[in-house]
Protein backbone atom coordinates (compact mmCIF):
# COMPACT_ATOMS: atom_id res chain seq x y z
CA UNK A 1 0.00 0.00 0.00
CA UNK A 2 2.75 2.25 0.83
CA UNK A 3 4.07 1.75 -2.23
CA UNK A 4 1.36 2.63 -3.99
CA UNK A 5 1.33 5.86 -2.20
CA UNK A 6 4.70 6.67 -3.15
CA UNK A 7 4.00 6.21 -6.62
CA UNK A 8 0.63 8.64 -6.56
CA UNK A 9 2.51 11.40 -4.91
CA UNK A 10 5.20 10.96 -7.75
CA UNK A 11 3.22 11.13 -10.29
CA UNK A 12 1.64 14.01 -9.46
CA UNK A 13 4.90 15.44 -8.94
CA UNK A 14 4.93 15.13 -12.45
CA UNK A 15 2.34 16.81 -12.96
CA UNK A 16 0.13 14.85 -14.74
CA UNK A 17 -2.92 15.25 -13.44
CA UNK A 18 -4.93 16.17 -16.08
CA UNK A 19 -4.39 12.96 -17.22
CA UNK A 20 -5.17 11.35 -14.28
CA UNK A 21 -8.36 13.37 -13.92
CA UNK A 22 -9.35 12.40 -17.15
CA UNK A 23 -8.33 8.59 -16.42
CA UNK A 24 -10.59 8.62 -13.41
CA UNK A 25 -13.48 10.04 -15.40
CA UNK A 26 -13.39 7.30 -17.84
CA UNK A 27 -13.59 4.29 -15.56
CA UNK A 28 -17.50 3.85 -14.62
CA UNK A 29 -17.39 1.77 -11.33
CA UNK A 30 -18.94 -1.14 -12.15
CA UNK A 31 -22.44 -2.38 -11.42
CA UNK A 32 -22.76 -3.65 -8.32
CA UNK A 33 -25.12 -6.89 -9.57
CA UNK A 34 -23.31 -8.08 -12.01
CA UNK A 35 -20.24 -7.12 -10.52
CA UNK A 36 -17.76 -9.70 -11.75
CA UNK A 37 -18.79 -9.15 -15.70
CA UNK A 38 -18.49 -5.38 -15.60
CA UNK A 39 -15.36 -5.76 -13.83
CA UNK A 40 -14.39 -7.44 -17.31
CA UNK A 41 -15.36 -4.57 -18.87
CA UNK A 42 -13.06 -2.11 -17.80
CA UNK A 43 -11.85 0.11 -21.07
CA UNK A 44 -9.34 -1.83 -22.39
CA UNK A 45 -6.75 0.96 -23.40
CA UNK A 46 -5.92 0.91 -19.95
CA UNK A 47 -5.38 -2.33 -19.83
CA UNK A 48 -3.61 -2.03 -23.15
CA UNK A 49 -0.83 0.18 -21.53
CA UNK A 50 -0.85 -2.26 -18.77
CA UNK A 51 0.05 -4.83 -20.63
CA UNK A 52 1.95 -3.41 -23.05
CA UNK A 53 5.17 -2.51 -20.56
CA UNK A 54 7.22 -0.71 -22.77
CA UNK A 55 10.19 -1.49 -20.17
CA UNK A 56 12.93 0.56 -21.94
CA UNK A 57 15.42 2.11 -19.54
CA UNK A 58 14.58 5.83 -20.97
CA UNK A 59 13.71 8.48 -18.85
CA UNK A 60 11.08 10.57 -17.87
CA UNK A 61 7.91 10.40 -17.76
CA UNK A 62 5.96 7.77 -15.37
CA UNK A 63 3.79 5.04 -17.10
CA UNK A 64 0.21 4.80 -17.23
CA UNK A 65 0.14 1.50 -15.80
CA UNK A 66 1.10 2.82 -12.53
CA UNK A 67 -1.53 5.75 -12.17
CA UNK A 68 -3.85 3.95 -14.44
CA UNK A 69 -3.81 1.61 -11.11
CA UNK A 70 -4.73 3.80 -8.64
CA UNK A 71 -8.45 4.59 -10.61
CA UNK A 72 -9.22 1.19 -9.81
CA UNK A 73 -9.36 1.80 -5.87
CA UNK A 74 -12.32 3.23 -6.76
CA UNK A 75 -13.75 0.22 -7.74
CA UNK A 76 -15.95 -1.03 -5.31
CA UNK A 77 -14.19 -4.37 -5.27
CA UNK A 78 -10.96 -2.72 -4.92
CA UNK A 79 -8.62 -5.79 -3.85
CA UNK A 80 -4.84 -6.81 -4.74
CA UNK A 81 -6.57 -8.83 -6.76
CA UNK A 82 -7.93 -6.21 -9.17
CA UNK A 83 -4.72 -4.62 -9.84
CA UNK A 84 -3.19 -7.51 -11.26
CA UNK A 85 -6.75 -8.43 -13.08
CA UNK A 86 -6.47 -4.86 -14.87
CA UNK A 87 -2.85 -5.54 -15.47
CA UNK A 88 -3.36 -8.83 -17.13
CA UNK A 89 -6.95 -7.42 -18.60
CA UNK A 90 -6.84 -8.45 -22.23
CA UNK A 91 -6.31 -6.28 -25.34
CA UNK A 92 -9.67 -6.06 -27.59
CA UNK A 93 -8.12 -5.57 -30.98
CA UNK A 94 -10.05 -2.96 -31.76
CA UNK A 95 -11.15 0.05 -29.26
CA UNK A 96 -7.83 0.51 -28.41
CA UNK A 97 -5.72 3.30 -28.32
CA UNK A 98 -2.62 3.17 -27.26
CA UNK A 99 -2.32 6.86 -25.94
CA UNK A 100 1.20 7.20 -26.89
CA UNK A 101 2.58 9.94 -24.72
CA UNK A 102 1.50 7.76 -21.91
CA UNK A 103 3.46 4.79 -23.42
CA UNK A 104 6.71 5.53 -21.69
CA UNK A 105 8.96 4.35 -19.45
CA UNK A 106 9.08 3.00 -16.25
CA UNK A 107 11.57 3.20 -13.91
CA UNK A 108 12.87 0.11 -12.33
CA UNK A 109 11.07 0.35 -9.52
CA UNK A 110 7.89 -0.08 -11.13
CA UNK A 111 8.87 -3.46 -12.51
CA UNK A 112 9.77 -4.56 -9.37
CA UNK A 113 6.96 -3.21 -7.97
CA UNK A 114 4.96 -5.22 -10.55
CA UNK A 115 6.73 -8.12 -9.56
CA UNK A 116 5.78 -8.18 -6.02
CA UNK A 117 2.00 -7.53 -7.07
CA UNK A 118 2.80 -10.76 -7.73
CA UNK A 119 0.61 -13.61 -10.03
CA UNK A 120 1.95 -11.21 -12.84
CA UNK A 121 1.95 -13.32 -16.17
CA UNK A 122 4.95 -15.58 -15.81
CA UNK A 123 6.59 -14.54 -19.00
CA UNK A 124 7.01 -11.35 -17.28
CA UNK A 125 9.80 -12.60 -15.21
CA UNK A 126 12.59 -11.37 -17.23
CA UNK A 127 11.68 -7.63 -17.38
CA UNK A 128 13.83 -4.62 -16.68
CA UNK A 129 15.00 -3.81 -20.07
CA UNK A 130 13.46 -5.25 -22.89
CA UNK A 131 13.79 -5.15 -26.62
CA UNK A 132 11.09 -3.22 -28.18
CA UNK A 133 9.73 -4.48 -31.14
CA UNK A 134 8.01 -1.98 -33.19
CA UNK A 135 5.42 0.70 -32.26
CA UNK A 136 4.28 4.11 -33.80
CA UNK A 137 3.80 6.30 -31.41
CA UNK A 138 0.22 6.98 -33.23
CA UNK A 139 -2.95 5.75 -32.11
CA UNK A 140 -4.03 3.28 -34.22
CA UNK A 141 -7.04 1.03 -34.17
CA UNK A 142 -5.20 -2.08 -33.75
CA UNK A 143 -2.79 -3.13 -30.94
CA UNK A 144 0.77 -3.25 -30.80
CA UNK A 145 2.68 -5.22 -28.72
CA UNK A 146 6.22 -5.14 -27.53
CA UNK A 147 7.28 -8.56 -27.12
CA UNK A 148 9.51 -8.76 -23.86
CA UNK A 149 12.80 -9.85 -23.89
CA UNK A 150 13.97 -13.03 -23.88
CA UNK A 151 10.36 -14.17 -25.81
CA UNK A 152 9.64 -15.36 -29.08
CA UNK A 153 8.76 -12.04 -31.17
CA UNK A 154 6.35 -13.29 -33.82
CA UNK A 155 3.09 -12.15 -34.29
CA UNK A 156 1.22 -15.98 -33.11
CA UNK A 157 3.17 -16.31 -30.25
CA UNK A 158 2.34 -12.45 -29.17
CA UNK A 159 -0.89 -13.47 -29.93
CA UNK A 160 -0.81 -16.49 -27.78
CA UNK A 161 0.39 -14.54 -24.91
CA UNK A 162 -2.22 -11.80 -25.38
CA UNK A 163 -4.94 -14.36 -25.27
CA UNK A 164 -3.06 -16.38 -22.28
CA UNK A 165 -3.31 -13.28 -20.63
CA UNK A 166 -6.91 -13.07 -20.93
CA UNK A 167 -8.02 -16.11 -19.67
CA UNK A 168 -5.71 -15.83 -17.39
CA UNK A 169 -7.53 -12.44 -16.05
CA UNK A 170 -10.92 -14.16 -15.98
CA UNK A 171 -9.58 -16.91 -13.95
CA UNK A 172 -8.53 -14.44 -11.12
CA UNK A 173 -12.07 -13.00 -11.38
CA UNK A 174 -13.36 -16.89 -10.63
CA UNK A 175 -11.01 -17.30 -8.07
CA UNK A 176 -12.66 -14.95 -6.11
CA UNK A 177 -16.32 -15.86 -6.95
CA UNK A 178 -15.54 -19.34 -5.85
CA UNK A 179 -15.48 -19.84 -2.05
CA UNK A 180 -11.87 -20.79 -1.22
CA UNK A 181 -10.26 -20.58 -4.61
CA UNK A 182 -7.78 -18.11 -3.86
CA UNK A 183 -5.57 -19.63 -2.08
CA UNK A 184 -5.55 -22.27 -4.82
CA UNK A 185 -2.84 -21.96 -7.75
CA UNK A 186 -2.62 -23.39 -10.80
CA UNK A 187 -5.45 -23.18 -13.58
CA UNK A 188 -6.15 -26.80 -12.99
CA UNK A 189 -6.97 -26.85 -9.66
CA UNK A 190 -9.52 -23.36 -9.63
CA UNK A 191 -10.80 -25.19 -12.53
CA UNK A 192 -11.51 -28.05 -10.55
CA UNK A 193 -13.29 -26.19 -7.64
CA UNK A 194 -14.74 -24.38 -9.91
CA UNK A 195 -16.11 -27.48 -11.49
CA UNK A 196 -17.27 -28.84 -8.30
CA UNK A 197 -19.48 -25.75 -7.10
CA UNK A 198 -21.28 -25.58 -10.18
CA UNK A 199 -22.25 -29.29 -9.52
CA UNK A 200 -23.07 -28.65 -6.34
CA UNK A 201 -25.39 -25.78 -6.94
CA UNK A 202 -26.74 -27.70 -10.36
CA UNK A 203 -27.62 -30.60 -7.72
CA UNK A 204 -28.92 -28.50 -5.24
CA UNK A 205 -31.28 -26.93 -7.36
CA UNK A 206 -32.54 -30.20 -8.12
CA UNK A 207 -32.84 -31.22 -4.65
CA UNK A 208 -34.80 -27.51 -4.09
CA UNK A 209 -37.44 -28.36 -6.34
CA UNK A 210 -38.45 -31.67 -5.03
CA UNK A 211 -38.32 -30.20 -1.91
CA UNK A 212 -40.45 -27.13 -3.58
CA UNK A 213 -42.72 -29.79 -4.65
CA UNK A 214 -43.28 -31.93 -1.78
CA UNK A 215 -43.80 -28.84 0.27
CA UNK A 216 -46.59 -27.76 -2.69
CA UNK A 217 -48.01 -31.03 -1.91
CA UNK A 218 -48.71 -31.59 1.56
CA UNK A 219 -49.97 -28.04 1.85
CA UNK A 220 -52.22 -29.20 -0.92
CA UNK A 221 -52.97 -32.43 1.49
CA UNK A 222 -53.72 -30.71 4.58
CA UNK A 223 -56.61 -28.51 3.50
CA UNK A 224 -58.45 -30.77 0.80
CA UNK A 225 -61.62 -28.35 0.86
CA UNK A 226 -60.21 -25.41 -0.10
CA UNK A 227 -58.21 -27.40 -2.89
CA UNK A 228 -61.34 -27.82 -4.30
CA UNK A 229 -62.34 -24.48 -4.29
CA UNK A 230 -58.89 -23.02 -5.68
CA UNK A 231 -58.47 -25.56 -8.70
CA UNK A 232 -60.71 -24.17 -10.92
CA UNK A 233 -58.68 -21.17 -10.87
CA UNK A 234 -55.41 -22.99 -11.25
CA UNK A 235 -53.79 -21.44 -8.32
CA UNK A 236 -52.76 -24.56 -6.47
CA UNK A 237 -50.05 -23.66 -5.92
CA UNK A 238 -50.34 -20.33 -4.42
CA UNK A 239 -52.05 -21.55 -1.13
CA UNK A 240 -49.30 -21.83 0.49
CA UNK A 241 -47.97 -18.12 -0.36
CA UNK A 242 -51.17 -16.69 0.60
CA UNK A 243 -50.81 -18.43 3.64
CA UNK A 244 -46.82 -17.24 4.03
CA UNK A 245 -48.82 -13.76 3.88
CA UNK A 246 -51.04 -13.99 6.91
CA UNK A 247 -48.29 -15.71 8.63
CA UNK A 248 -45.18 -13.47 8.79
CA UNK A 249 -44.24 -13.90 12.21
CA UNK A 250 -43.37 -17.35 11.39
CA UNK A 251 -40.85 -16.65 8.47
CA UNK A 252 -39.34 -13.76 9.72
CA UNK A 253 -36.00 -15.71 9.78
CA UNK A 254 -36.66 -15.84 6.03
CA UNK A 255 -36.67 -12.43 5.76
CA UNK A 256 -36.04 -12.52 1.55
CA UNK A 257 -39.24 -13.61 1.43
CA UNK A 258 -41.34 -11.24 2.90
CA UNK A 259 -39.85 -8.71 1.07
CA UNK A 260 -41.15 -9.84 -2.23
CA UNK A 261 -44.52 -9.24 -1.22
CA UNK A 262 -44.98 -6.61 -3.07
CA UNK A 263 -43.96 -8.72 -6.42
CA UNK A 264 -45.93 -11.09 -5.58
CA UNK A 265 -49.23 -9.26 -4.13
CA UNK A 266 -50.80 -8.43 -6.86
CA UNK A 267 -50.47 -12.53 -7.61
CA UNK A 268 -51.24 -13.58 -4.56
CA UNK A 269 -53.65 -11.05 -3.69
CA UNK A 270 -56.71 -12.79 -4.52
CA UNK A 271 -55.71 -16.43 -2.70
CA UNK A 272 -55.89 -14.05 0.42
CA UNK A 273 -59.43 -13.15 -0.37
CA UNK A 274 -59.98 -16.82 -1.13
CA UNK A 275 -58.63 -17.57 2.30
CA UNK A 276 -60.32 -14.72 3.95
CA UNK A 277 -63.85 -16.36 2.96
CA UNK A 278 -62.97 -19.34 4.19
CA UNK B 1 -23.31 -8.27 -0.54
CA UNK B 2 -25.74 -10.89 -1.47
CA UNK B 3 -28.75 -9.35 -0.31
CA UNK B 4 -28.20 -5.79 -1.82
CA UNK B 5 -26.61 -6.45 -5.05
CA UNK B 6 -28.98 -9.02 -5.95
CA UNK B 7 -31.92 -8.41 -4.60
CA UNK B 8 -33.38 -7.19 -7.65
CA UNK B 9 -32.53 -10.15 -9.61
CA UNK B 10 -34.32 -12.56 -7.09
CA UNK B 11 -37.21 -10.43 -7.31
CA UNK B 12 -37.70 -10.61 -10.97
CA UNK B 13 -36.67 -14.43 -10.64
CA UNK B 14 -39.53 -14.89 -8.37
CA UNK B 15 -41.71 -13.01 -10.22
CA UNK B 16 -41.28 -14.94 -13.27
CA UNK B 17 -40.87 -18.30 -11.56
CA UNK B 18 -44.49 -17.71 -9.94
CA UNK B 19 -45.94 -16.89 -13.22
CA UNK B 20 -44.83 -20.17 -14.92
CA UNK B 21 -46.03 -22.38 -11.95
CA UNK B 22 -49.19 -20.62 -12.29
CA UNK B 23 -49.41 -21.05 -15.95
CA UNK B 24 -48.04 -25.10 -15.29
CA UNK B 25 -50.75 -25.37 -12.93
CA UNK B 26 -53.56 -24.09 -15.29
CA UNK B 27 -52.41 -26.46 -17.88
CA UNK B 28 -51.90 -29.82 -16.26
CA UNK B 29 -53.92 -30.22 -12.84
CA UNK B 30 -52.84 -33.13 -10.99
CA UNK B 31 -49.21 -33.75 -11.25
CA UNK B 32 -47.46 -36.57 -9.43
CA UNK B 33 -44.67 -35.80 -7.67
CA UNK B 34 -41.78 -36.27 -10.05
CA UNK B 35 -43.63 -34.27 -12.65
CA UNK B 36 -44.40 -31.28 -10.06
CA UNK B 37 -40.40 -31.35 -9.38
CA UNK B 38 -39.52 -31.61 -13.54
CA UNK B 39 -42.15 -28.60 -13.53
CA UNK B 40 -40.44 -26.88 -10.58
CA UNK B 41 -37.22 -27.07 -11.73
CA UNK B 42 -37.89 -26.16 -15.27
CA UNK B 43 -39.89 -23.21 -14.59
CA UNK B 44 -37.20 -22.09 -12.01
CA UNK B 45 -34.72 -22.62 -14.80
CA UNK B 46 -36.98 -20.11 -17.63
CA UNK B 47 -37.05 -17.65 -15.01
CA UNK B 48 -33.47 -17.69 -14.32
CA UNK B 49 -32.78 -17.31 -17.78
CA UNK B 50 -35.06 -14.76 -18.57
CA UNK B 51 -33.74 -12.52 -16.10
CA UNK B 52 -30.77 -12.17 -17.80
CA UNK B 53 -32.28 -10.80 -20.72
CA UNK B 54 -30.23 -12.53 -23.58
CA UNK B 55 -27.14 -10.92 -22.79
CA UNK B 56 -25.65 -14.28 -21.83
CA UNK B 57 -24.87 -16.81 -23.72
CA UNK B 58 -25.78 -19.53 -21.67
CA UNK B 59 -29.31 -18.39 -21.05
CA UNK B 60 -29.82 -18.15 -24.71
CA UNK B 61 -28.76 -21.53 -25.11
CA UNK B 62 -31.23 -22.88 -21.56
CA UNK B 63 -34.00 -21.18 -22.95
CA UNK B 64 -33.53 -22.13 -27.06
CA UNK B 65 -33.53 -25.70 -25.00
CA UNK B 66 -36.88 -25.96 -22.85
CA UNK B 67 -38.36 -24.99 -26.27
CA UNK B 68 -37.00 -28.09 -28.01
CA UNK B 69 -39.41 -29.73 -26.50
CA UNK B 70 -42.86 -29.51 -27.47
CA UNK B 71 -45.20 -29.53 -24.44
CA UNK B 72 -42.31 -27.36 -22.57
CA UNK B 73 -42.62 -24.96 -25.51
CA UNK B 74 -45.90 -23.65 -24.93
CA UNK B 75 -44.84 -23.03 -21.24
CA UNK B 76 -41.91 -20.92 -22.61
CA UNK B 77 -44.11 -19.26 -24.99
CA UNK B 78 -46.55 -18.31 -22.31
CA UNK B 79 -44.18 -17.48 -19.94
CA UNK B 80 -41.58 -15.17 -21.93
CA UNK B 81 -44.45 -13.46 -23.36
CA UNK B 82 -44.67 -11.79 -26.47
CA UNK B 83 -41.11 -10.79 -26.88
CA UNK B 84 -39.44 -13.58 -26.44
CA UNK B 85 -37.37 -13.72 -29.57
CA UNK B 86 -36.04 -17.00 -28.72
CA UNK B 87 -35.63 -19.31 -31.31
CA UNK B 88 -34.67 -22.88 -31.38
CA UNK B 89 -31.21 -22.61 -32.03
CA UNK B 90 -31.25 -25.63 -34.46
CA UNK B 91 -33.99 -28.33 -35.79
CA UNK B 92 -33.34 -31.64 -34.68
CA UNK B 93 -31.67 -32.99 -37.93
CA UNK B 94 -29.34 -30.02 -37.53
CA UNK B 95 -28.50 -30.93 -34.22
CA UNK B 96 -27.96 -34.14 -35.21
CA UNK B 97 -25.66 -33.14 -38.43
CA UNK B 98 -23.80 -30.53 -35.57
CA UNK B 99 -22.91 -33.51 -33.36
CA UNK B 100 -21.76 -36.14 -35.81
CA UNK B 101 -19.42 -33.05 -37.25
CA UNK B 102 -18.09 -32.56 -33.63
CA UNK B 103 -17.53 -35.86 -33.38
CA UNK B 104 -15.09 -36.73 -36.66
CA UNK B 105 -13.58 -33.34 -35.84
CA UNK B 106 -12.63 -34.71 -32.38
CA UNK B 107 -11.48 -38.18 -33.86
CA UNK B 108 -9.45 -35.93 -35.89
CA UNK B 109 -8.31 -33.96 -33.07
CA UNK B 110 -7.49 -37.02 -31.28
CA UNK B 111 -5.58 -38.54 -33.83
CA UNK B 112 -3.55 -35.79 -34.55
CA UNK B 113 -2.82 -35.65 -31.07
CA UNK B 114 -1.17 -38.68 -30.72
CA UNK B 115 0.81 -38.05 -33.90
CA UNK B 116 2.22 -35.34 -32.45
CA UNK B 117 3.02 -37.10 -29.34
CA UNK B 118 5.13 -39.98 -30.76
CA UNK B 119 6.83 -37.12 -32.82
CA UNK B 120 8.07 -34.74 -29.70
CA UNK B 121 8.74 -37.58 -27.78
CA UNK B 122 12.09 -35.67 -26.91
CA UNK B 123 11.48 -32.03 -25.60
CA UNK B 124 8.32 -32.92 -23.65
CA UNK B 125 10.52 -34.08 -20.96
CA UNK B 126 11.93 -31.06 -20.22
CA UNK B 127 8.45 -29.53 -19.17
CA UNK B 128 6.91 -32.50 -18.29
CA UNK B 129 5.08 -30.87 -15.65
CA UNK B 130 3.83 -28.19 -18.36
CA UNK B 131 2.69 -31.07 -20.74
CA UNK B 132 0.59 -32.53 -17.61
CA UNK B 133 -0.58 -29.54 -17.01
CA UNK B 134 -2.00 -28.57 -19.94
CA UNK B 135 -3.57 -31.64 -19.92
CA UNK B 136 -5.52 -31.45 -16.87
CA UNK B 137 -6.14 -28.16 -17.52
CA UNK B 138 -8.31 -29.13 -20.96
CA UNK B 139 -9.91 -32.09 -19.74
CA UNK B 140 -11.23 -29.83 -16.85
CA UNK B 141 -12.34 -27.33 -19.69
CA UNK B 142 -14.36 -29.65 -21.06
CA UNK B 143 -16.07 -30.56 -18.02
CA UNK B 144 -16.64 -27.59 -17.55
CA UNK B 145 -18.09 -27.24 -20.85
CA UNK B 146 -20.98 -29.78 -20.89
CA UNK B 147 -21.81 -28.32 -17.31
CA UNK B 148 -22.57 -24.43 -18.55
CA UNK B 149 -25.31 -24.99 -20.10
CA UNK B 150 -24.87 -24.02 -24.45
CA UNK B 151 -20.94 -24.39 -22.98
CA UNK B 152 -19.85 -27.17 -26.10
CA UNK B 153 -19.55 -23.96 -28.68
CA UNK B 154 -18.11 -21.57 -26.76
CA UNK B 155 -14.40 -20.77 -26.89
CA UNK B 156 -12.10 -20.81 -23.34
CA UNK B 157 -12.32 -17.45 -23.17
CA UNK B 158 -16.11 -16.87 -23.36
CA UNK B 159 -16.54 -19.69 -21.81
CA UNK B 160 -15.03 -18.66 -18.75
CA UNK B 161 -17.17 -15.42 -18.33
CA UNK B 162 -20.23 -17.26 -19.03
CA UNK B 163 -19.31 -19.62 -16.20
CA UNK B 164 -18.56 -17.06 -14.06
CA UNK B 165 -22.00 -15.57 -14.67
CA UNK B 166 -23.96 -18.70 -14.64
CA UNK B 167 -22.56 -19.59 -10.74
CA UNK B 168 -23.59 -16.45 -9.75
CA UNK B 169 -27.27 -16.60 -11.09
CA UNK B 170 -27.30 -20.43 -9.67
CA UNK B 171 -26.56 -19.18 -6.41
CA UNK B 172 -29.34 -16.99 -6.50
CA UNK B 173 -31.85 -19.45 -7.73
CA UNK B 174 -30.66 -22.22 -4.94
CA UNK B 175 -31.02 -19.04 -2.42
CA UNK B 176 -34.35 -18.78 -3.56
CA UNK B 177 -35.57 -22.36 -3.53
CA UNK B 178 -33.87 -22.84 -0.03
CA UNK B 179 -35.75 -19.96 1.27
CA UNK B 180 -38.70 -20.95 -0.13
CA UNK B 181 -38.57 -24.59 1.11
CA UNK B 182 -37.82 -23.83 5.06
CA UNK B 183 -40.94 -21.73 4.52
CA UNK B 184 -42.61 -24.56 3.50
CA UNK B 185 -41.33 -26.68 6.36
CA UNK B 186 -42.30 -24.25 9.06
CA UNK B 187 -45.27 -23.35 7.71
CA UNK B 188 -46.57 -27.03 7.35
CA UNK B 189 -45.25 -27.29 10.69
CA UNK B 190 -47.22 -24.65 12.02
CA UNK B 191 -50.52 -26.02 10.00
CA UNK B 192 -50.10 -29.70 11.94
CA UNK B 193 -49.70 -27.81 15.00
CA UNK B 194 -52.87 -26.05 14.53
CA UNK B 195 -54.96 -29.31 13.13
CA UNK B 196 -53.76 -31.73 16.04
Amino acid sequence: MEKREETCTELFQFGEESEFQSLMSVVPPPETGNSFTALLELPPNQAVMLLHSPEETAPDNFTSPEFLETPNSILPNSSPNNFSLVKQEPVDSDSVHNSSPNMSDPVISKSTKRKERGKNVKSAAKKSKSVANETDGDKLPYVHVRARRGQATDSHSIAERARREKINARMKLLQELVPGCSKITGTAMVLDEIINHVQSLQRQVESGSLMDGNGNFTGMVSPPLSNQIWQPDGLTPQPLWGVEEMNPNFITPENSLLSYDSSRSSVSLHTNQLKMEL
Amino acid sequence: MKVHTSSKLRKEFIKKWVKGLQICCSLKKNMDILERKKKIKLCADIALASTKNETTLWSIALISDAKKDDENKILVDNLLGPESRFKPRMTNRQMIACHKRVRSKKILKKSRHVCQKMKKMGPPKSNLAAYIAKTLVKRRTQVLKRLVPGGESMDEFSLIKEALDYVLSLRIQVDVMRTLANANEVLNQSDSKIID
